[in-house]
């Protein structure tokens, strides 16, 4: 049923899509992750204006479709002279939305750690800044490290959306090459196939990643 | 801490090499020498991906003649028929050359080139099928890529159709195929290559619904594009390169 020879002579090409969308998954992961910290950050800051700016980022991204900020920023933006290329639009577009997430994701790590902790830590004369970042955030991360994950898989196959904005990831080639072979099982397949092995890997890394803090816990 | 900025600088440094400017005008394709045109790619033999993923065909081929006949570079972009304007008015890139067809409605936001091929509306629909004519889409389904002329024809000429939009030909080809539309709507050479090249189980319904002359779109308030593109077009059409590129995807000349 399945046409091998057309499985063959096309990986290749599809693994250099998925090379793309490697790429933009990491971009857009370290970037999705700064973003929301500092959303988490934001929403349990003293300063009330702080907080607003945070909670609003957060509803904003959460309340609409990926899709729709992508072609907001790739087709929208230009016509208020704000032209970025379709690399950056995509890459942006996916960590400002998965930066939402994070941050809620973060936020709920940073308020399960009791307060006794930054209370300890303030008593030793620790400055706010320093307790956060010494006694609370590392607690926080590995409450957060499994939710995170999860983020981060859901934004490796949210990659696939940029290949609307004429990015030729492993989506767009597997898309492509259906135009010429007429063999959209054997293509679907093999970009599925594709994405499994990325995310498969990713979930490999943060268990083992998981396993490394519980050791240090112990 | 120091892991984190270092990886921070290095996503730093893919997204510099990754930064790629947009041009406009004449000058500025000059300046950078590269001529961007977007097409499809889901739309053989004008353009599409062959089998070692390039990106070819006729479209292609006139779009990196004029190019080299402006004195650049010629890079073809592919995406979707339904943001291909939308695209073009965001400067995404600088021509669409990917064989679409001058209409009033579109001479409002964009500008054309002299027409540099014409062909025409045609219905295909499963060799097995017993449709025969225009009349007998009524209350069919009837599939056209999402867009075109063809979406616009059909929307207005055949009543009670059922219309579907597809993001290419490929797409109905297979949906016709497995019985999931009736007939669909397209270019006829693009349909008649489908049925010669790919054994594709279609056939020709009627005779052309209209004819289209097709041109290259590129933003308004650009004459000297307009010129440089023109200058190709009929330079390429009188030492023959025209003929040959035609001869060679289409086996007929276009002109």
């Amino acid at each position: 049923m399945l046409d091998w020879g057309i499985i063959v002579h096309y990986f290749p090409f599809l693994l250099q899509g998925t090379v793309l969308t490697l790429k933009i998954s990491v971009i857009a992961l370290f970037f999705g992750f700064l973003f929301g910290l500092l959303a988490a950050l934001l929403k349990l800051s003293p300063n009330l204006l702080l907080r607003q700016a945070g909670a609003f980022y957060v509803w904003i991204i959460r309340s609409t479709p990926l899709l729709v900020q992508l072609f907001l920023i790739y087709f929208g933006l230009p016509q208020v002279g704000i032209d970025l290329g379709p690399f950056m639009s995509g890459v942006l577009a996916l960590a400002i939305n998965t930066g939402a997430y994070n941050a809620e994701t973060i936020r709920g790590g940073i308020i399960s750690v009791p307060t006794g902790q930054m209370e300890a830590a303030r008593s030793l004369g620790m400055g706010p800044t320093l307790a956060m970042r010494r006694i609370i955030l590392p607690q926080a991360f590995r409450m957060a490290i499994p939710a995170l994950g999860n983020n981060f898989v859901i934004l490796i196959k949210d990659t696939s959306l940029v290949s609307t904005i004429t990015l030729v990831e492993l989506t767009l080639t597997a898309q492509r090459l259906i135009g010429s072979t007429y063999k959209p099982f054997e293509m679907y397949l093999m970009a599925a196939f594709l994405y499994a092995i990325l995310t498969t890997t990713t979930s490999l890394l943060l268990g083992r990643l998981e396993n490394r803090i519980a050791v240090e816990r112990r | 801490m120091k892991t984190l900025v270092l990886a921070g600088m290095l996503v730093l440094s893919m997204l510099v090499t990754a930064l790629s400017a947009s041009a406009e005008s004449l000058k500025t394709i000059k300046a950078e020498g590269e001529l961007s045109f977007a097409l499809t790619g889901q739309y053989p033999p004008f353009n599409f991906v062959d089998e070692q993923n390039q990106v070819t065909g006729f479209d292609v081929e006139i779009g990196k003649e004029i190019a080299r006949r402006i004195g650049v570079k010629g890079v073809p972009v592919t995406t979707a028929w339904d943001g291909i304007i939308g695209g073009l008015l965001a400067n995404k890139y600088d021509l669409i050359c990917g064989s679409m067809a001058i209409t009033p409605q579109r001479l409002e936001t964009l500008a054309f080139s002299t027409p540099y091929y014409r062909s025409g509306a045609q219905i295909f629909s499963h060799v097995d099928s017993d449709i025969g004519s225009v009349d007998d889409l009524k209350g069919k389904k009837v599939g056209v890529t999402l867009g075109t002329t063809y979406e616009e024809w059909v929307r207005n000429n055949i009543a009670d159709a059922d219309v579907r939009t597809y993001k290419g030909v490929p797409d109905m080809v297979l949906e016709t195929a497995n019985g999931r539309i009736s007939a669909f709507v397209t270019d006829k050479i693009v349909g008649a290559l489908a049925i010669k090249e790919k054994g594709a189980p279609l056939k020709l319904v009627g005779d052309l619904l209209y004819e289209e002359r097709m041109g290259i779109a590129f933003n308004q308030g650009n004459p000297e594009l307009k010129a440089a593109i023109d200058d190709a077009l009929s330079a390429m059409q009188d030492d023959g390169t025209y003929l040959a590129i035609s001869m060679k995807w289409l086996g007929i000349d276009v002109r």
